[in-house]
Order: structure tokens, then sequence, then C-alpha cells
């Protein structure tokens, strides 16, 4: 039962933390809500008993990437009136509303025809940073160096293109 | 059989998943600064790892697949971050917004 309790708590938490960032007009709370969502995910990743994952979502996905974005958001100072004003928003979130509906009512009918469903038992093993590792570094060896490379180049191009200097001085 | 309690079945998870993708695209298709752009993706790249993550936990748990796209998704979120942000400085040292309409024209 403690199991549920959890479950439900991480699931509405980043279910509301997806609504927070959707609603929220400064980019400051929608960041802080995304954490949320973040950390809420994590909590879910835990319950799917993914122990490397779980770690690594609160450390680099909440912890890094979002304090990446809280820092920019805090460097550049925006008040309320440097935000564009989003005239009839309430209207895009109605039309969205009735847009998705029928939509989502289709997707709940695929999901519950998908077979193998059902829950299987997993070895004890399952998730561990061992298993993860193994994985990773004999079948997918090659997508890790070009991950690497990818992260590199992104180094490289974010010191490029936040640190010009102007130009004529 | 007793109906599976709803943390262990597949469906739940790809529900979450649904939602936390929709509301991202709703997110990235009518926010207008640049950098709740930015987060609403981010917002959809953990929609999709959550569900590499139940199907890799549900209907093939035997390599953990499933998981290392998950950490591919996690390294892409963190390289999309950086350039999409270093980026967002360089818009606003130039035009002093981050409204996505001011950088209509790029010339110059």
């Amino acid at each position: 039962m403690n199991t549920e309790l959890l479950f439900n708590g991480f699931a509405i938490l980043a279910v509301l933390g997806a609504v927070g960032l959707v609603l929220f007009r400064h980019p400051m709370n929608g960041a802080m809500s995304l954490v949320v969502t973040m950390v809420a995910l994590a909590g879910l990743y835990a319950l799917l008993s993914a122990k490397l994952i779980f770690a690594l979502q609160l450390i680099v996905y909440a912890g890094a990437i979002m304090s990446l974005i809280l820092f920019i958001i805090m460097f550049l100072n925006l008040q309320e009136k440097d935000l564009p004003e989003e005239s009839g928003r309430w209207y895009y979130l109605l039309g969205g509303v009735v847009v998705i509906a029928p939509i989502a009512l289709f997707l709940i009918k695929i999901v519950k025809t998908l077979p193998g469903s059902e829950a299987t038992i997993v070895g004890g093993g399952f998730g561990g940073i061992k298993e993860v590792g193994l994985v990773l570094f004999q079948d997918w060896l090659l997508p890790f160096e070009i991950v690497s490379i990818l992260l590199l180049i992104a180094l490289v191009g974010a010191v490029v293109l936040a640190g010009k200097r102007r130009l004529g001085k | 059989m007793a109906p599976l309690a709803l943390y262990n079945s597949l469906e739940t998870y790809l529900v979450i998943g649904a939602m936390l993708f929709g509301m991202g695209i709703y997110g990235m298709v009518t926010r207008r600064t640049l950098i709740g752009m930015l987060i609403a993706a981010e917002l959809i790249l953990a929609a999709a790892s959550i569900n590499f993550m139940a199907f890799n936990r549900f209907t093939a748990p035997d390599p953990a697949t499933g998981q290392i796209f998950t950490l591919f998704i996690m390294a892409i979120a963190a390289a999309e971050a950086a350039i999409g942000l270093s980026i967002t400085i360089a818009v606003y040292r130039h035009f002093k917004s981050i409204d996505a309409e001011d950088t209509a024209q790029l010339k110059g």
C-alpha cells in the first residue's frame, strides 16, 4: 500500500508540475515547476526499480540541467515588463483542450489494447549499475562515444555563441 | 487473478508520459519567450524517456536497452540546453529582449 501511495503522489506531482509549466507566465516559475516534474519523474523511475537512472535523473536532470536553466534566467534578470504580453492565452487553452480531448480518448483506447502489459517479475539486478553498465559498454559503446563527442561540440558551441565579444570595440 | 495495481501496469506510465508530452507540445506552441520554449522542449524529452523506462521495465526487462536510451536522452537534453541557452544569451545581447517575435529578422 505504501508503494501505491508513493506512486499516486509522484504521478500527481509530475502532472501538476507540467500544468504549472504551461500556466505560469514568468519563465522562472515555469522552470521551478519543471524541477518539481523532474524530481517526481525520478521517483517514478525508482518505483520502476531502475536504481541507476533514478540517481542520474536526480543528479543530471533535476540538478545540473535545471540549475543551468535557472542560472541563465536569473542572469537575464527578467522583469514583468520584459515579458511579451500573451493576450488571449485562455482562449488558446480552451482551444487546445477541445482539440486534444478526442485524441486523448482515442489514445487511451489504443493503449488499453497493447499486448504484453502484464507485470513481469524482474530479477534482483534489474536497473543496477552493473547491469546497465555492461549493456552500455558492450552493446552501445559506439553511440556512447558519439554522444560524448556531441557533448564536446555543444560545449565548444556554447562558448563560441555566448562568449562572443562585440565587434568594433 | 486480481486486477493489477495502478503502479504496476504499463498503461499508467504511458498515460503519464502522454500527458507530459501533450503539455510540452502545448507549451512549445503557445510560449512566446525563448526560454519558455526551451523549458517546454525539456519537458517533451522527459516524457519520451518515461516511455522508454516503462517499456523497458514491463515488456523487455532483460537487456536494459531502454535505460541506455534514457541515458542518451539525458545527454542530448544537456547539449540542447547548453546550446539553446547560449543562443538565448546571444539574442538577448543583440536585441535586449527574449521575445521570439522580436527576432523576426536575423540580419546582422
